[in-house]
């Protein structure tokens, strides 16, 4: 029996079909509405992590999500982990079909007002008023995310740019830490005249690796007050402090210095430099504190050598500049779903993982970095447990913090496009498509374009913050 | 004396019916997964081609804004030459060597299995292993060829990063096509080869006036595939380079993706998307124009 459908009906068929049941979800994709509740502060509260290998997955499930439902009986923290890169692509694509976890792990300040501003993160403001969040975390990184006294998401932890080094290498080779452009500059010729790269970078498994670069040559050349100047609209990125920090970047590339060279950058793997690193190989790695959780697998025994490593600030590579001078800046962020059904829960989980300092510091001790939330903190609070050099992180930023003495970095007061743009476009600059000029004119053109759209989260007012 | 049709009888079309609604009702699962998962988003991707979508909240109509846009864009030019580039050596380096590896193949008396299998394995091998072993080997520092004292970048030059990862998936496409092809060789009438044999042609004669006209339809629908292929080449590339250094392996679909998820222009995305469906749809009708004319068949 052979039914008779012609190709003409079968067509009309279909895409009658279609269009009925792609009109409701066009339309919702369209529309607003976002289908979320408070709930009754009990329940299942989902959350997904980009936290990555077993035993940080286990610290969490152990230290934070059990001693959570411990603490909150009726509360079920769902914890799912994702791969860094894959997490922001679904959380984003979740957030937009109006479903995804209960909590959402943002990305950096000035991603996360593009997606406050597609109103699907829900409003932190009434819950920050009632816990008193205010009181509880730094308010300059707080500040970072709220907009027009809206509070959209809680900043998860602080970033700052670090030159980590080879400590045996360079009792080995009777180096002093240098602490100006010369005497790094010095450094890094002798360094290449013994065949040891100077400092180890690659962007092959993080292609925005090239904006941490340029943090630290924009802060620590240019300096945080022509940034300040220019993310304030005062003065524009195509101005020579900014042109000759980009220059400067590419010269030490042309001499090999920074990963072996431009072609290197490009292909050589983190983990390969990483092992260099600890072989002695590769003498510095400028790169953020998050990396102190990752730079110990490559020293001492597991890594077949008796070398160890210890960090730096980056030093001032013009003499305008001040020293030590840490670059702040927020890594992610933890917002609330605007399509939540449970939101009261998911605030107490908020509430619950920002409001305990003592549990923080504890956190912050025994995982150097992952957990390094802005919380404002006494020096003495830290537990003595702490790794000294993760505890020097901890007490450098509260003084530079104090002190007025930080800078900015990219991937938190920088708009979105104008981010993507500082990695994408340096890449054309060392592969010579782009000159630093050009590059920098076309960044401050975007840039304007960007910050005219309101997309610049609040900088902290100069001076000390708090 | 006139004849009048007799009106079909009520049984006649009840059946008739009846065959319709079961032929209905035996696509309609298909066809309700089929409008959910491919004509929904294709129709959402229509729309938003229309509009500033940055991939999340509301969206407004720009009309042909981002097609104007990326009818000038550089980068989207730049993109398209290495989809040309793409095509050029994705369809002629695997489909020579799967032609010759077919022919040796079907040369072979004794373990021709156990070379199928070996020529199969790099293709069953998840694009994700394969990309991520390749990167290793490649390596200007740790690779096999830097071992041997050749000191070359290969994906971190702006001149072979394309070049590189096209290799790498040349090589796990070959061995596909030799076994497609052995298989379509040994369908071939062998009394054509004896015919040949008897006039007295040469091995490369046999092989071109009988071998290649026999195997002509599986050549021409691997060519096929090959454009389409090629115009959403993505996996490797994105695992390999991500489009760099400096794009300078970026084809459209990289592009696509970076401009839909980095720099939240999902509408200008799906403009670029639509367009490679437009392109692919004017070669699938060039395609079909061809074989109206018996090119397939000639």
């Amino acid at each position: 029996m052979t039914a008779s459908l012609s190709r003409r009906r079968f067509l009309s068929g279909t895409g009658i079909a279609a269009l009925g049941l792609t009109a409701p979800s066009l339309l919702a994709a369209c529309g607003g509405g976002s289908g979320g509740s408070a709930g009754d502060g009990t329940g299942k509260v989902d959350l997904w992590l980009d936290i990555q290998g077993d035993a940080n997955q286990k610290y969490f499930n152990d230290k934070v999500a059990a001693a959570f439902e411990q603490a909150n009986p009726k509360i079920d923290l769902n914890t799912t982990f994702y791969k860094g890169d894959d997490l922001r692509r679904l959380v984003q694509t979740a957030l937009q079909s109006r479903s995804g976890p209960d909590i959402v792990r943002g990305p950096s300040a000035t991603q996360t007002i593009a997606w406050s501003k597609a109103h699907v993160l829900g409003d932190l403001t009434p819950y920050a008023k009632k816990f008193g969040w205010k009181d509880k975390l730094s308010s300059w990184a707080v500040d970072a995310f709220t907009t027009d006294g809206k509070l959209y998401a809680l900043p998860m932890r602080v970033d700052t740019m670090l030159l980590y080094f080879n400590k045996t290498l360079f009792e080995k080779q009777g180096w002093k830490q240098p602490t100006d452009r010369a005497s790094l500059e010095g450094l890094a010729a002798e360094a290449m005249g013994k065949g040891i790269v100077p400092f180890g970078s690659s962007n092959v498994d993080w292609k925005a690796a090239g904006e941490w670069l340029m943090t630290v040559f924009w802060n620590h050349f240019s300096g945080p007050d022509a940034l300040r100047q220019a993310l304030t609209g005062e003065i524009q990125f195509s101005d020579p402090v900014f042109v000759d920090a980009v220059a400067l970047v590419k010269s030490w590339f042309d001499k090999g210095w920074i990963g072996g060279g431009v072609d290197k950058y490009f292909a050589v793997p983190s983990q390969e430099i990483g092992a260099n690193f600890g072989k002695g190989t590769v003498a510095m790695i400028p790169q953020g504190n998050w990396f102190m959780n990752q730079v110990g697998q490559y020293f001492g025994a597991k890594a077949k050598n008796e070398n160890d490593w210890d960090w730096m600030p980056m030093p001032a590579l013009r003499s305008e500049v001040k020293y030590p001078l840490f670059e702040m800046g927020i890594g992610g962020s933890l917002a609330i779903n605007e399509a939540s059904k449970n939101k009261d829960a998911a605030a107490e989980y908020l509430n619950w993982y920002y409001g305990d300092k003592t549990a923080a510091l504890q956190r912050m001790a025994e995982v150097p970095t992952t957990y390094n939330i802005p919380i404002d903190f006494g020096d003495t609070d830290i537990p003595q447990t702490i790794d000294p050099r993760a505890g020097r992180v901890l007490t450098s930023l509260n003084k530079a913090v104090s002190t007025g003495d930080y800078g900015f970095v990219t991937w938190t007061w920088w708009p979105p496009k104008t981010d993507v743009f500082i990695y994408e476009g340096l890449e054309q600059v060392l592969t010579g498509k782009l000159t630093p000029a050009d590059y920098c004119k076309q960044l401050a053109q975007q840039f304007s374009t960007e910050k005219a759209d309101g997309n610049l989260p609040q900088l902290p007012a100069k001076g000390p913050a708090k | 004396m006139s004849v009048t049709a007799a009106p079909a009888s009520t049984g006649a079309r009840r059946a008739r019916w009846r065959a319709a609604v079961v032929g209905w009702a035996f696509l309609a699962p298909l066809l309700l997964l089929n409008a959910l998962v491919v004509l929904g988003p294709s129709v959402a991707t229509v729309y938003y081609s229309f509009t500033d979508w940055s991939g999340l909240g509301p969206a407004t109509f720009i009309g042909f804004d981002n097609y104007v846009k990326a009818f000038g864009d550089a980068k989207v030019h730049e993109a398209l030459w290495h989809n040309l580039v793409w095509f050029v050596l994705f369809l002629s380096v695997p489909m020579a060597m799967g032609l010759l590896g077919a022919y040796l193949l079907s040369q072979v008396k004794r373990g021709q299995m156990l070379f199928r299998a070996l020529y199969f394995i790099p293709y069953v091998i998840a694009s994700v292993v394969n990309a991520a072993v390749w990167k290793m080997l490649l390596s200007p520092t740790s690779g096999v060829l830097a071992q041997l004292g050749i000191d070359q970048s290969w994906l971190g030059d702006t001149r072979t990063s394309l070049l590189s990862v096209n290799f790498v998936v040349d090589w796990h496409w070959w061995g596909f096509l030799a076994v497609i092809f052995l298989s379509a060789m040994q369908g071939v009438d062998p009394e054509l080869y004896d015919a040949a044999k008897m006039d007295g042609a040469s091995a490369w004669q046999q092989y071109r006036s009988v071998t290649l006209p026999g195997i002509r339809p599986t050549m021409v629908f691997i060519v096929l595939m090959t454009v389409i292929w090629s115009l959403k080449a993505f996996d490797y590339i994105f695992i390999m380079t991500q489009g760099g250094p400096a794009g300078s392996s970026e084809v459209v679909s990289t592009l696509m993706y970076k401009q839909a998820f980095n720099e939240y222009s999902a509408g200008y995305a799906a403009a670029l998307g639509l367009s490679m469906t437009l392109v692919t749809a004017v070669i699938l009708a060039f395609y079909q124009w061809m074989r109206k004319k018996g090119w397939e068949d000639a």
